[in-house]
């Protein structure tokens, strides 16, 4: 079983992050030093030095809106031993949730993260359930230690795209030719 | 040009019945409300505002926020003051109503107006507060009316539990002269986090504070730019008069001459008038001296000419008198000299003409009956001149139009 779901990851899977629509991530509760682009861009992800770190209290609400539809495949979470996430809620299609509603819907997937997964192993999802993803909604609930604060290093979306128009690629043809 | 949906908290509370904000706290509240509605309006238009009371029967919202100022004026119509204040209800029902704003992408922003006492304990604001970080919600605290210690610790600490980068604030306003609103109009929350101060904020201070401008003519050159720039143009012009008249009222100080006052200064004011309005075209024409068909022209010109310079030394008499009687007139009538001397001196050929004339037409001048303009007056004039090239000109000019007529 986890061979397969390992050569399932190899095959055709791309890192999601160049297909994130990066004007409307949006995350709640997070601390303004460390915000959630230390967690999820290029460069950023990889200093394990930079991290997202929560604000008021341990949960963090990350909302990530794709450029075009999505199926996501897998998921990798990185973070330090104590203060890393445990329990992670993922939401697909849902929009602007804050924290009370976000025990309104019943999650997507819903992952509890072992210090295995911390350290870089990806956990495979429920791929039925995220075959038309436009936007995610990551809800980290509380932490393995249970500290006030939660730290995240480096949050990484596997998966593959849809066929579907971008927009912004759409160029007038010229007439004349 | 923050994109925000904001929710107004109003204490209606039996406290604000009190009259130390003028004129009555509850009619502060209401004044300032309307500002901040205008205010939050005017920097974005599409920003949303809407009005909840805190007391009464309980936590009520009047209106939902809406860009619509008239539904929001309206709805402080008729406002009733009674019960207490539940300061943690009405911030939570706020919080709710801006969660179900229509645009998902404004930020959102709660101002509560703090008069009567706080009740709750520390405790429960500051983990109100928390609540409101985690929802990136920025609130505003104006702490007036009731004063006392543990009220403004509990909103230092409401404010410390929310604040986010600065994006909350606190404004503590005593009881004094001045009004709610125009404290409030200096104030961070007005001037939208350090923006710099919009344009309405600034006009509305220029407003209210009565002369407390900060713009020169109570203008916003961002709102009126050639408004502006017309007042400032005229404000040089007029401080380069007085000074030019400050120059010629301390020169003529010495020459005083007390004959005939009224007479001569509604003489010099006629001809000044006719000077003044002569000035410009003869600045234009001065030098189509042989032009047939500016003859009329040139009758013009000969009189403004001849009048500022001529009237000189009588003018600048009767002006040191004319500024006792009349500022106004004497700073007019030393423009219309300053211009006209401007005149002569750009015209050297008419200096020598004008200083033999001065004499002769300044006595003729101050004589009631004697028009200048008449021909046979200046026809007398041209006689008495020397003979010299000028003053032939002179003639030849003074010839055609005598001649026309």
């Amino acid at each position: 079983m986890s061979a397969e779901s390992a050569s399932a990851i190899q095959r055709s899977q791309v890192d999601l992050m160049d297909f994130i629509d990066w004007s409307g991530v949006e995350c709640l509760n997070q601390s303004t030093s460390h915000s959630v682009a230390n967690a999820l861009k290029q460069g950023y992800r990889e200093d394990d030095g930079l991290n997202l770190e929560s604000d008021a209290d341990e949960q963090l609400l990350i909302y990530i809106p794709f450029l075009q539809v999505i199926k996501l495949h897998s998921i990798v979470i990185k973070g330090p031993e104590e203060e890393g996430p445990k329990t992670v809620k993922l939401f697909s299609n849902k929009e602007h949730m804050g924290f009370s509603n976000v025990n309104d819907f019943p999650a997507s997937d819903t992952v509890v993260l072992s210090p295995d997964h911390l350290k870089g192993k990806p956990v495979v999802l429920k791929y039925v359930k995220f075959q038309n993803v436009r936007s995610l909604t990551i809800f980290i609930e509380d932490n393995q230690s249970d500290s006030e604060i939660t730290r995240v290093q480096k949050i990484g979306l596997c998966g593959t795209t849809v066929e579907t128009t971008d927009m912004k690629g759409l160029k007038k043809i010229e007439d004349g030719h | 040009m923050v994109l925000e949906a904001t929710m107004i908290c109003i204490d209606n509370s039996e406290w604000m019945r009190n009259g130390d904000y003028a004129p009555s706290r509850f009619q502060a509240q209401a004044d300032a409300v309307n500002l901040i509605c205008g205010a939050k309006t005017q920097s974005n238009p599409e920003n949303t505002v809407g009005v909840l009371t805190m007391a009464g029967k309980g936590v009520r919202v009047l209106v939902t926020p809406t860009s619509d100022l008239g539904k929001i004026l309206a709805c402080m119509h008729g406002l009733q003051i009674g019960g207490e204040m539940n300061l943690a209800a009405g911030i939570q029902v706020a919080q709710l109503a801006l969660k179900h704003r229509q645009n998902k992408k404004q930020q959102q922003r709660i101002i509560v107006f703090a008069g009567s006492a706080v009740k709750h304990e520390k405790k429960t604001l500051e983990m109100i507060g928390r609540k409101l970080k985690k929802n990136s919600v920025a609130l505003d605290i104006i702490d007036f009316g009731e004063e006392d210690e543990a009220k403004s610790e509990k909103l230092e600490a409401l404010l410390a539990a929310v604040n986010n980068n600065d994006t909350s604030h606190i404004v503590h306003v005593p009881a004094g002269p001045s009004a709610l609103s125009d404290v409030l109009i200096s104030t961070p929350i007005f001037t939208g986090d350090g923006e710099g101060g919009s344009g309405f904020a600034a006009a509305a201070a220029a407003a209210a504070a009565g002369g407390v401008s900060g713009f020169d003519f109570g203008v916003d050159p961002n709102l009126d730019p050639e408004l502006a720039l017309a007042l400032r143009v005229s404000m040089e012009e007029e401080r380069a008069r007085q000074e030019a008249a400050a120059k010629k009222a301390a020169e003529d100080s010495s020459k005083q001459e007390k004959g005939g006052e009224e007479q001569s200064s509604s003489q010099d004011a006629t001809m000044t008038e006719r000077a003044s309005a002569v000035t410009s075209e003869a600045e234009n024409k001065s030098i189509d001296f042989m032009d047939d068909d500016n003859a009329l022209l040139q009758q013009a010109l000969a009189m403004s000419m001849d009048e500022p310079a001529s009237g000189h030394e009588m003018r600048d008499a009767d002006m040191s008198e004319a500024v006792v009687d009349d500022p106004e007139l004497a700073l007019a009538l030393q423009l219309s000299v300053q211009e006209g001397e401007k005149d002569s001196a750009s015209d050297k050929d008419m200096s020598k003409l004008l200083a033999d004339q001065s004499f002769v037409s300044s006595i003729l001048a101050s004589l009631p009956g004697v028009d200048p303009n008449d021909p046979s007056v200046r026809d007398l004039l041209a006689s008495m001149q020397n003979q010299s090239e000028p003053e032939q000109k002179k003639n030849e000019e003074n010839k055609p139009p005598n001649e026309e007529k």
